[in-house]
């Protein structure tokens, strides 16, 4: 379905409202106007014909040969024709009378003898034609008005409705801009503000300014919706971090009672040896997954300040893969260095970038063999760390899950494995974006998985 | 039979520390305070201590203080967090090393054991360093006017490892495995806070080290 633009809908609804409300004012008023002016002129017109038909009677009756005068002198007084009809013959007019102007039907009714009013369109031009039937010296007076001003007045009125309704049409739209600012801003702060959060952003809020009561609401509970949900990731997390700390002296405990039954593991019988192994691997796996967990709650909670160095890059990299190798107890994976890397220095907090890499070849020792290589190279502006291994390597479909919590890849399944955490890939994508990279999976040259950290340079060479 | 003293308030890892350390062969005093360890320690000359950060009275920094004015001996402190402000305390108030619970027994006697078997390098050569003077095989650093500058054992090492190699940088890695004796586990910040501590007594102005001086992405190399 296609979307359509609240903002444009609320513009169209307001335009149009406008145009209809000012077009039917404009209608209205006009037609109201133009009957009442209508028939004022009518009511002056007939008053009129009537006195002039008066003065032409009394001109017949006293002196009949100065009717062409007469009627001259009317036209000129009152800007209208008047002709003068008896028994069907014209017996005079004015000089710019035109006896086509009065009908055959108006002739008729007057010489019936009913004074009749008519109005005409004679080539274009609005007439008014009166006719009044003098009987007692048998003739008809005809008067013929032009309506030239009233038109013109009204032409006029039918502009200024027409400007006036593009004005309140304009308005309208004003209107609906108006509007639109004061709805649709609001919505669309929102929409930032939620994108914002979705992005992890939690601290964000909504500003609450002088606005309408409605929007107003909209901004508190929006408010209070986002710090109900940051307070109950927030407990989450705590609960999390409270298991694990309280879990803590117990497993100390434990840990350290087991090695002192592993001092005395010859005096114990085969069965006992055999559970006393089980439970020595099983208790580290345990100490693992709490020591992780209670990294990954102190990562989520912020605890952790990062101590940004800018740094030698593969010296920072040689440094912490041996320093992983060892502390793991693992083959140290050679680091290659691609002849175009150069010098680079990137900023790092570079306990966390030790970490990342100790779980990256924790992880390449646990499911894939060991790492075969650490390579580094230079992709644009960025410094990629790559930990190869030779293993299964990462189906396309679980390349971004590897990094969810406790994920368990096919690898693990197929193998058997549960001696990782499932917790290390997660702090590596945690602590490579704590510290401005990004990290992706791969194919490594030997058909492995490779795990690829970028990290932006700071500057090209060292000093 | 070396002498250790486990400061440590929960009963059940006070316990079970103490028979792994027997087991080992540690004659082993333990308490559950501050102000009773510091005591034991008084009238049993441990050679090494077990300190836990959170005791209940004297604080497991304060414990770690008291034993180090009155003894050079070799303190682990054991801490619940591993926040770096806290293992910078615990290394400010005078310990040589600290682990986090929870920790593995095995990498906590390897640790202790390591401590116990550094011996300060003896047949290193006496150098100047502006107004100290560096002189191994008694174990001191004297001003020009004779009197004698404190320097704990492991601060001690650091400067004489640092000079034995004639100007070359040492990673801290490198310095880990040197000084501390171990050679796969440790934490860099164990150096770099050591390294700070060493400024403030032997830098003329610490901020500006002219003599231990910091190489980027690298370690550290002792100018003379």
């Amino acid at each position: 379905m296609r979307q359509r633009s609240l903002r444009l809908r609320l513009l169209i609804t307001f335009g149009l409202g406008a145009l209809i409300v000012s077009g039917l004012a404009a209608t209205l008023t006009y037609a109201g106007v133009h009957r009442v002016l209508v028939n004022d002129q009518r009511q002056t017109d007939l008053r009129q014909a009537y006195v002039n038909a008066a003065l032409v009677r009394s001109t017949l009756y006293t002196s009949p040969t100065q009717l062409a005068n007469e009627l001259n002198a009317i036209q000129r007084a009152t800007h209208s024709n008047v002709l003068v009809q008896t028994h069907h013959q014209w017996l005079s007019k004015s000089t710019g009378a035109a006896t086509q102007d009065v009908s055959r039907k108006i002739v008729r009714k007057v010489l019936a003898g009913d004074p009749t009013e008519q109005i005409r369109n004679v080539n274009g031009q609005l007439i008014f034609v009166v006719g009044v039937p003098i009987p007692a010296v048998e003739t008809q007076f005809f008067e013929v008005f032009k309506l030239n001003s009233l038109e013109n007045t009204l032409r006029t009125l039918l502009l200024v409705l027409g400007f006036g309704a593009l004005v309140t049409f304009l308005l309208g739209i004003a209107g609906g801009l108006w509007v639109t600012r004061r709805t649709v801003r609001p919505l669309e702060r929102v929409s930032l503000a939620a994108a914002a959060i979705a992005e992890g952003n939690l601290s964000t809020r909504l500003q609450v300014t002088r606005a309408d009561r409605e929007v107003q609401q909209l901004t508190e509970s929006f408010n209070e919706m986002v710090s109900q949900l940051v307070e109950r990731l927030e407990r989450d997390a705590r609960f999390a971090s409270d298991v694990s700390h309280e879990l803590r002296s117990p497993l100390t405990t434990l840990a350290t009672t087991a090695t002192v039954l592993q001092q005395h593991r010859d005096e114990l019988s085969p069965a006992g040896q055999a559970s006393l192994d089980l439970l020595v691997a099983d208790l580290s796996i345990f100490q693992s997954l709490v020591r992780d967990l209670l990294e990954m709650a102190r990562t989520d909670a912020g605890a952790v300040p990062l101590v940004i160095e800018t740094v030698a890059g593969v010296e920072l990299v040689r440094q912490s893969v041996r320093s992983a190798a060892r502390r793991q107890g693992i083959h140290e994976p050679p680091v290659e260095v691609e002849a175009s890397v150069g010098d680079p220095l990137v900023s790092v907090d570079r306990r966390r970038f030790e970490r990342a890499i100790t779980n990256l070849i924790d992880n390449a020792h646990y499911y894939a063999g060991g790492a075969t290589f650490v390579r580094l190279n230079v992709d644009g502006s960025q410094f990629a760390v790559n930990v190869d291994d030779a293993g299964t390597g990462v189906a396309l479909e679980e390349r971004d899950a590897v990094f969810e919590r406790f994920f368990r890849g096919r690898a693990a399944h197929d193998r058997g494995l549960a001696r990782g955490t499932g917790l290390g890939l997660a702090l590596v994508r945690d602590h490579v974006r704590a510290i401005g990279g990004s990290i992706q999976v791969l194919e490594s040259p030997e058909g492995g998985a490779r795990f690829q950290i970028l990290l932006p340079i700071t500057a090209e060479e060292a000093p | 039979m070396p002498r250790i003293l486990i400061v440590e308030d929960d009963d059940h890892i006070r316990t079970a520390l103490r028979l792994m350390f027997e087991g080992e062969g540690f004659s082993v005093d333990d308490a559950p305070t501050g102000e009773l360890g510091v005591a034991l320690f008084a009238r049993m000359a441990s050679d090494v201590a077990i300190v836990d950060v959170m005791l209940p009275g004297m604080t497991g920094f304060q414990t770690c203080q008291a034993l180090r004015s009155a003894s050079d001996l070799p303190i682990v402190i054991v801490s619940a967090r591993d926040e770096t402000v806290d293992v910078v305390l615990g290394l400010e108030s005078g310990a040589d090393d600290y682990v986090t619970k929870p920790f593995v027994p095995e990498e906590l006697l390897a640790r202790v054991r390591a401590h116990l078997r550094r011996r300060p390098d003896k047949s290193a050569n006496a150098f100047q360093m502006g107004e100290l003077r560096v002189i191994p095989d008694e174990g001191v650093v004297r001003y020009r006017d004779g009197s004698e500058l404190h320097l704990t054992s492991t601060e001690f090492r650091l400067l004489t490892d640092l000079a034995s190699v004639n100007g070359r940088v040492l990673s801290r890695e490198d310095l880990l495995e040197r000084v501390w004796g171990y050679d796969y586990f440790g934490d860099s910040r164990l150096v770099d806070v050591h390294i700070r501590r060493l400024r403030m007594k032997i830098e003329p102005d610490p901020a500006s080290p002219t003599y231990l001086v910091t190489v980027r992405g690298t370690g550290y190399k002792l100018v003379l």
